[in-house]
């Protein structure tokens, strides 16, 4: 929110002092946790890392980009089933075989990005709907991919000795997490990022400025897609089994949840959103029910009463403080 | 077979026509597209249940109360929720929905349970007519009538009725509605009272059919849904069609090429809805002002 | 004015969650389980007592659920198992310790399930797991279960997947769809004396893997089903489903679904007029609640069931009975006296045993050690659960039974695979 007096201030990833401490400390923190933290911490943290990935590939989409996508899930999908096929069949390691997951449902992504340039509003959001669940429907119905019965995912397998599975799947996880939300927050401060806004806020001005919109509307679908992609792969690592059903409506509305509730058009709410959404069932897991209802409460609170989400909130505290006591 | 498979097709497109009109009423009015439809119409199915269970109440009385408090339902998750977003975008909206959903969804599981329950009814289970080899239940022709009579009733308020002109105001030009002294929020509220009545209305007539769950009208929201798609999200007659279409096309090729693909079908015709003619086949291409 | 609406939205959303109070009166959760508060942050993990879940006062076990979500029906078997202890813990525990059951919601989701089984390992500290419904959440955890040598008993699911490979600390009791196929095939064609079967199946793991069994045992008699038609989770209109399965004309047909499902075909086809002999698989066998949702067409429908129903005479379900009527109804006054309750009993009968076989010194290895000493014991709901060194399926045989006047009738005795 500070006023930025040249281009070199607008590119900078972190903003003073203070944020290089705090990312430091989390550096930090990140790099000592598989050693201090038990099990379940750790995976919980492998799950919010995940998620972050895929609020941030939805974010760039639906936030920066203005898009909606009711069908992330599909995404998420054919990332983790082209991880899982890679390793199984032609025995790739787990390392090329998540880029290539991403490129594929990158690929996807370009694919639905088409149809979507002449879409906007409720159409888009409806096909999109029926891109998620025609993937996983096809997904069953096709044994090559394991059907209905699912595949098991073999999972990383160096320094078995001296790691638990949990520790070993953060130490992928997590730098790959840090790696790729620093590239997307490098995206939205470059050229690319500013097109996704300008189209945001108004296509029609941003082609006659000049932006390509189709290039930019595809791209948007596929940059989104890759991530989700990644972070599919990794998922289906995570769990060790996918099926078709796993991947279903209500996974592509916990989506769009994290975007909403974290925050639309920011990296950090993204990550905001991602945390809570994860964290939340899980917390209140021994109460039927109550879950299902806590997320929809929050979704419908957020969008009433803050708008700009939690990034909205911790914005707001933050000004409030700065200019206390006026 | 084939005779069968239509007028099975059509009876059960008939359900999801009623899902279908609900969604377009409430698009037409507001642009909004409600995924809560289908617990909006489950709740007040539990509730009709619980009615004629607890308190012993006919079924007549028992539905209109049902219906009664769709309305009521309806009109409290608009005025409570929806209203309350300060110019929201679309994508508010959609998340608002989606919210309304998930907190109905676990309402209705914390207060009736999960367990599948059996839904009394007075149209028999198992009386049929047997017309050249096709077979046609009770509970056929009913879907049947309830929505043509639905059609019928719903093209006389749009046509000759206050409210009804009002509504197709406020959903053509909501400013100018709001100068000519209508008062476009109670109609925005009425709407989505109305369209709850009908989602109802759907949901009670197939609850004997696909059994009492928190799960029963996930399903037929989303059938209800590619049947608006299909046939036009801002065409009534659109949505009717779109609906028969459906149930048709769904069932023949269950039936012809395998009940495997029989769910792919309506997110197919969506895609390619979509992507020949978004507006449908009775709808009206939006044209945008820039 | 902004917040006269809040105060009228709040005051909306508050009477709503009233309304839903007043109806629920059992809010709480029950007394077995923890009162801990809820916060989004992380409980402070209890010291590590010498064996984890073991104390001079209690016992420590876990189980995951579907509370909620799309298989919510089989949330009734943790409440089971809980309903369970709660008769055990009365009669003054095992060893003079009782037993406490921590319940997870997992949504019938793997993801869910393994932070769920994760909490309750690490931070809640259980001796051993029971239950779990599903293959896929199932095999999610298996191997982290197996990695950290707890035992666990009962996952409700017939994949093969669950003790091929075998993993040592799991124990099975749940017989494999593909032998309960199997055999129930085997049965319509030697005792029914019928030959034209149609197989009514939901595609997924557990319709497909019935499939294979069913389409086995046909082969080793020269003979295939006449009609093989799948059903989605999700379909809520099966008239076509029907129609197929009519077009082939079969005498029998063997449905392999869901409760709902179930009920549906029987109305679908009772009005198409199609009335061929009906038989289920054990998911199916409450004869009572069956006939019940299906407004009495499920009479003359034969099932196979591997432990005792709901209706039966048997002395240890009036046991159960009892325990039932005096606290699970309490805890819920809509708690269904059904086979999914009941095989929440099942499900943690040889945990039970086992822990009260290896006496005052209780540790994993030997309650380990103890389930693979269980050969033909009968004194669950099982007539027969047999484990061993190389064997953790517990349960072999199963036994046919019919619906007559609404209730379950044993048509036959138990009948073990390979036999």
């Amino acid at each position: 929110m500070d006023l930025k007096r040249s281009y070199s201030e607008d590119l900078k990833l972190l903003d003073g002092g203070w944020e290089w401490a705090a990312f430091c400390v989390l550096v930090v923190l990140l790099a000592v946790a598989p050693f201090a933290l038990q099990d379940f911490y750790l995976y919980m943290i492998n799950l919010i890392a995940v998620h972050c990935l895929v609020a941030i590939g939805l974010n760039l989409l639906v936030g920066y980009a203005g898009q909606i996508s009711l069908g992330h899930a599909g995404f998420f999908a054919i990332g983790a089933y082209t991880q899982a096929l890679l390793v199984i069949k032609l025995g790739l390691p787990f390392f090329v075989a998540l880029p290539a997951a991403g490129l594929v449902a990158a690929a996807f992504g370009f694919l639905l990005g088409l149809p979507a340039l002449r879409l906007t509003g409720p159409y888009l959001a409806i096909a999109t709907l029926g891109f998620g669940m025609a993937v996983t429907q096809i997904i069953g119905t096709t044994e090559f991919f394991g059907g209905r019965m699912g595949l098991n995912v073999p999972r990383p397998d160096f320094l078995t000795d001296a790691l638990s599975s949990d520790q070993r799947m953060y130490l992928v996880i997590v730098p790959l997490t840090v790696l790729l939300t620093i590239t997307a927050v490098n995206l939205t401060k470059s050229r690319i990022g500013r097109a996704l806004v300008a189209v945001r806020d108004s296509d029609i001005a941003a082609e006659a400025i000049g932006v390509n919109l189709t290039l930019t509307k595809t791209l948007a679908f596929a940059i989104s897609a890759f991530y989700t992609g990644v972070a599919g792969g990794l998922m289906a690592m995570l769990l060790g089994f996918i099926n078709p059903d796993q991947f279903n409506l209500i996974m592509s509305i916990t989506f769009l949840a994290m975007v909403v509730v974290g925050g639309l058009g920011s990296i950090l709410g993204s990550i905001l959103g991602a945390i809570l959404m994860t964290v939340l069932p899980q917390a209140l897991s021994r109460f039927d029910n109550i879950p299902m209802i806590a997320i929809g409460a929050i979704m419908v609170a957020i969008v009433i009463f803050e708008p700009l989400g939690l990034r909205g909130r911790w914005l707001k505290s933050k000004i409030y403080f700065k200019t206390w006591p006026f | 077979m084939l005779g069968q498979l239509v007028v099975s097709g059509i009876a059960i497109g008939c359900c999801y026509a009623m899902i279908a009109l609900a969604m377009v009423i409430v698009y037409k009015a507001s642009e909004v597209l409600n995924f809560a439809q289908g617990e909006l119409a489950m709740v007040s199915t539990f509730v009709a249940y619980s009615l004629m269970l607890s308190l012993g109440l006919p079924f007549p009385l028992a539905a209109a109360s049902a219906l009664l408090f769709a309305f009521a339902l309806g009109a409290v998750c608009e005025f409570a929720f929806l209203r309350q977003a300060d110019e929201p975008t679309l994508l508010g909206l959609i998340v608002i929905t989606l919210g309304m959903e998930m907190m109905l969804y676990g309402a209705a599981g914390w207060i009736w349970g999960a367990d599948t329950k059996s839904f009394p009814s007075p149209i028999s289970d198992t009386s049929v007519y047997e017309i050249s080899g096709i077979i046609i239940s009770d509970q056929d022709l009913t879907y049947l009538a309830t929505a043509l009579l639905l059609a019928g009733l719903l093209f006389l308020f749009f046509r000759y009725t206050r409210v009804g002109v009002a509504m197709r105001a406020t959903s053509q030009n909501e400013s100018a509605a709001k100068l000519m002294g209508i008062r476009t929020q109670w109609i925005n509220t009425f709407t989505w009272g109305l369209s709850s009545v009908i989602g109802a209305l759907a949901g009670i007539l197939m609850a004997p059919r696909t059994m009492l769950d928190p799960n029963m009208m996930m399903d037929p929201l989303l059938k209800g849904f590619a049947a608006a798609v299909l046939g036009g999200m801002t065409s009534l007659p659109g949505a009717a069609l779109g609906g028969c279409l459906l149930g048709v096309i769904e069932n023949l090729v269950a039936g012809y090429i395998s009940t495997e693909f029989k769910s792919v079908v309506a997110f197919v015709v969506i895609v390619i809805v979509l992507c020949v003619r978004p507006a449908g086949l009775l709808g009206q291409e939006e044209i945008k002002k820039v | 004015m902004r917040s006269a609406r809040i105060l009228l939205t709040g005051s909306v959303v508050l009477s709503m969650l009233a309304a839903i109070g007043c109806r629920k009166e059992e809010e709480a959760p029950p007394p077995e389980e923890k009162v801990e508060k809820v916060e989004a942050k992380k409980p402070e993990p209890p010291p590590a007592p010498k064996v984890p879940g073991v104390s001079d006062t209690e016992i420590v076990i876990g189980t995951t659920s579907p509370q909620t979500g799309p298989a919510a029906l089989w949330g009734s078997v943790a409440r089971g198992t809980a309903c369970y202890f709660d008769m055990i813990n009365e009669a003054g525990g095992i060893n003079g310790r009782k037993l406490k059951l921590e319940i997870r919601d997992d949504g019938y989701q793997p993801a869910r399930t393994v932070a769920a089984t994760k909490e309750l390992v690490e931070q809640v500290g259980v001796f051993a797991m029971t239950g779990g419904i599903g293959t896929a959440t199932g095999l999610a955890v298996k191997d982290y279960l197996a990695e950290k040598k707890v035992p666990w008993v009962g996952q409700g699911t017939g994949s093969t997947k669950m003790t091929d490979p075998m993993a040592h600390n799991l124990f099975a009791m749940f017989p494999t769809y593909n032998d309960e196929a199997h055999l129930l095939v085997k049965y319509i064609t030697e005792n029914l004396k019928k030959k034209k079967i149609a197989f009514f199946y939901q595609n997924d793991d557990y319709g497909k893997e019935a499939l294979e069994g069913a389409r086995k045992a046909l082969e080793a008699k020269k003979l295939k089903l006449a009609a093989e038609v799948s059903v989605e989770v999700t379909d809520t209109d099966l008239a076509s489903h029907v129609m197929k399965l009519k077009k082939a004309k079969p005498q029998v047909v063997i449905l392999w679904l869901m409760p709902k499902h179930a009920a549906i075909t029987m109305g679908t086809a009772a009005k198409l007029k199609f009335k061929p002999q009906w038989i289920t698989g054990s998911t199916l066998s409450d004869a009572a609640f069956m006939h019940k949702i299906t407004k009495g067409a499920w009479e003359g429908v034969h099932f196979d069931s591997f432990f005792e129903l709901p209706d039966s005479e048997h002395p240890l379900i009036a046991k159960y009975k009892a325990a039932y009527d005096k606290f699970a109804l309490k805890r819920n006054d809509k708690e269904l006296w059904s086979t999914f309750f009941i095989a929440g009993f099942l499900f943690a009968e040889p945990l039970v045993e086992a822990i009260k076989n290896a006496g005052p010194e209780l540790t994993r290895e030997k309650v380990i050690a103890e389930l693979e000493k269980l050969d033909k014991w009968g004194g669950g709901l099982h007539s027969a659960v047999t484990f061993g060194k190389d064997n953790r399926r517990g349960v072999r045989s199963v036994y046919l039974a019919k619906c007559e006047k609404g209730k379950a009738v044993k048509t036959s005795g138990y009948i073990t695979f390979g036999e």
